[in-house]
């Protein structure tokens, strides 16, 4: 009868074992798809780059001679190199796997790096590392398209005499917009919040008398806050801040300003918890301590327990930091989905989780390009989370 | 100095108010205002309406609620049971060496913004949903479905249910699992009858938590809901649209009687989360009262 029942006992806690894998399970798996999506795509070119691609229409005039220019060591076995132009051409593919001539070398003395403007003749272009070769009509009316490849390109190249007409471009596809915007967003959302909800969370802790009904209330409302959900944050920030951004600058709609204003009201409710637990944790010996040398009540709050809470604070900042660069329904009404490479306050922008919500609502989604860039969300998120794991296991006073 | 602490404590209390009374102001304006050339949206048909949009201003919510709590409440059918197991796994059973990692993975599950468990639903889950709607012959709008929000929240929604967990099964009293082993009840027995039953108002906190997480999630369940037109729509195969979604999807224009009916939907998604906490904390003391 026992051995039964242990057996049948060693049966349940196997099976709620396994039941307890999914969570396991489900971050390897996210972690597998975004991994396994956005690694292509995530480069240097990614963060530093614009969104928009820039199309250049140039021609030459150069002179060339026969094989003046000598292969890099350096270039890979896939890349064909032309030494009467002194550029190397790559087979490559974009997101939608569709194929194209890549640039990836280009000697600084090709006649190629310095063409003239064919809409500007007093402005130079030239071909960079990078881009892409859309097309080329040599003076002999031999035409280049990309579409066939870097091989045949270079054969044309070494055959032609003069170029009447290239068209290449400097691909998108970046998130430097968005990285600046997400920026922006924090660093305006902790001004405005920081000060509010350290205050307000002082006031509760240090301040109020609890049995007060305005306390209650007061509390109560804080704490409400957390339950709201982001849409309806935005909904908010769009029917009062934007209105309000609107008419003291010249600004139409939703703007990063109008976007940080909502996300302060957002983390606010997280600032005021993360301080109101530090002030609790501290221990009333440091005001007594404080209180007792002749300090009074608010150079005990201020210069002490504050000074104290501080490690505590800054989990806070790191929680909010992390909710700002998660967060993408506010964003969505209280800014706009417009994707910029010119960053400018009183104006749309995304920040990161918006872009990848904007490349992913159109007709195709990018879901490599949005994997890239949940790659890079993810890695602050673990930066983040690792921060708030040191910071509450080294410096936050325990409770006894 | 107390009174002038005063001040900032009351502008961050008044934001809640005043985020009810801007949403409900403009969320009422389709009603009470015909401003873009057409008449007035019908209240009564908005929230008894079956379909969404009728040209030129006729609005109907009706169906959408009922998808919304249907979605929802099937989430958390899949996900609380997965939870609670997790909790009692991590609090309880797994050995101490591994206790943080399991933490760890389920915080890490809780800090993933919503966004990429859109890009992880649309390009994953869908996937797997067309796969077992292709078991059965049956053809999905590219796995764009019931059930891929289903599964969505249920994955959003494990980790805030099973934390909660863990912390309301730390905190049951010892001395009451060691005089359930004692009187001869198996680990399982008293793991069930005893921890189980004693940390019972945390854990259901932490399903209200989680409902509540369901229930205004927006971006991810966008992304795999579809926009079904009319409803209710019960087939999990077939397209769903909930409350959020609606607010979402196809947002464009920033004026106009499309714009502002978003925030009538809104004011409708706060009601049912207030009437649902109020719900919910009612029978969170009771369940407290029998533990």
């Amino acid at each position: 009868m026992k051995t039964n029942r242990h057996r049948l006992d060693k049966i349940y806690l196997s099976l709620i074992s396994f039941i307890s894998l999914f969570g396991v399970v489900i971050l390897v798996l996210v972690f597998a798809y975004i991994f396994n999506k956005g690694t292509r795509l995530l480069s240097w070119n990614l963060i530093v780059g614009d969104y928009y691609p820039e199309v250049y229409n140039a021609r030459s005039d150069g002179v060339i001679g026969e094989n003046m220019f000598v292969r890099p060591e350096n270039l890979s076995e896939n890349a064909w190199f032309s030494a009467k132009w002194g550029i190397a051409l790559e087979d490559n593919a974009d997101f939608e796997g569709k194929n194209y001539i890549k640039v990836v070398y280009i000697d600084k003395n090709s006649p190629l790096a310095n063409m003239p403007d064919k809409n500007d003749t007093n402005h130079m272009v030239g071909l960079k590392k990078g881009h892409s070769l859309d097309k080329v009509i040599f003076t002999n009316n031999v035409i280049v398209l990309s579409r066939e490849g870097a091989q045949n390109a270079i054969l044309l190249f070494d055959e032609a005499e003069g170029i009447a007409d290239i068209i290449f471009s400097k691909p998108g596809n970046g998130i430097r917009g968005s990285l600046i915007t997400t920026g922006y967003l924090i660093l305006f959302t902790l001004i405005i919040a920081l000060p509010l909800g350290i205050f307000t969370a002082i006031y509760l802790n240090e301040f109020a008398n609890p049995g007060r009904w305005y306390v209650k209330w007061l509390r109560r409302l804080v704490e409400t806050l957390t339950g709201v959900p982001s849409i309806i944050y935005g909904l908010f920030g769009a029917a009062l801040f934007i209105p309000f951004i609107s008419s003291i600058t010249s600004s139409e709609g939703g703007n990063i300003l109008t976007g940080a204003l909502t996300l302060s009201v957002m983390v606010l409710p997280i600032v005021i918890s993360a301080t109101e637990d530090a002030l609790k944790a501290i221990p009333d010996d440091f005001r007594h301590a404080s209180l007792a040398l002749g300090a009074n009540r608010s150079q005990t709050t201020f210069k002490i327990v504050l000074r104290a809470a501080i490690p505590g604070i800054l989990s806070g900042v790191l929680l909010s930091i992390g909710r700002i660069i998660g967060e993408s329904a506010a964003l969505i009404y209280a800014v706009g989905t417009a994707i910029k490479d010119k960053i400018i306050l009183t104006e749309k922008s995304t920040s990161l989780s918006v872009f990848i919500w904007s490349v992913m609502s159109g007709e195709n989604p990018n879901f490599e390009l949005a994997a890239s860039v949940a790659i890079i969300i993810m890695i602050f998120v673990l930066l983040l989370n690792l921060g708030i794991k040191i910071i509450s296991s080294k410096f936050i006073f325990k409770h006894n | 100095m107390p009174r002038l602490l005063l001040i900032p404590a009351i502008i961050s209390a008044s934001f809640v108010i005043l985020i009810i009374m801007f949403v409900i102001q403009k969320g009422a304006s389709p009603f009470l205002f015909s401003r873009y050339g057409d008449q007035k949206v019908s209240f009564i048909r908005f929230m008894m309406g079956q379909t969404w949009f009728i040209p030129p201003n006729e609005y109907g919510i009706l169906y959408i609620v009922i998808n919304t709590v249907y979605v929802v409440s099937l989430a958390a059918i899949i996900s609380s049971p997965i939870a609670i197991f997790s909790g009692l796994f991590i609090a309880k059973i797994v050995p101490k060496i591994f206790k943080n990692l399991f933490q760890t993975v389920v915080e890490l599950l809780a800090a993933i913004p919503s966004i990429i468990y859109g890009v992880f639903g649309l390009g994953v889950i869908t996937k797997f949903v067309v796969r077992i709607a292709s078991l059965g012959g049956i053809q999905t709008a590219g796995g764009i479905s019931g059930m891929a929000t289903v599964l969505v929240l249920a994955v959003m929604i494990y980790p805030t249910i099973t934390l909660m967990s863990v912390t309301a099964i730390n905190t049951v009293d010892h001395d009451l699992e060691k005089a359930s082993l004692a009187l001869g009840a198996t680990k399982i027995q008293t793991l069930f009858k005893v921890t189980l039953a004693s940390a019972k108002p945390g854990i259901i906190t932490g399903i209200v938590l989680g409902l509540g997480r369901a229930l205004g999630e927006a971006t991810a369940v966008s992304m795999v809901a579809g926009n079904a037109g009319s409803g209710p729509v019960f087939d999990l195969f077939k397209t769903t649209r909930t409350l959020t979604s609606t607010m979402l999807l196809g947002f464009k224009e920033t004026s106009g009687l499309d714009y502002d009916i978003r925030f009538s939907v809104g004011v409708v998604l706060i009601f049912i989360i207030i009437a649902f906490n109020i719900l919910l904390g009612h029978f969170k003391k009771k369940a407290g009262r029998f533990a």
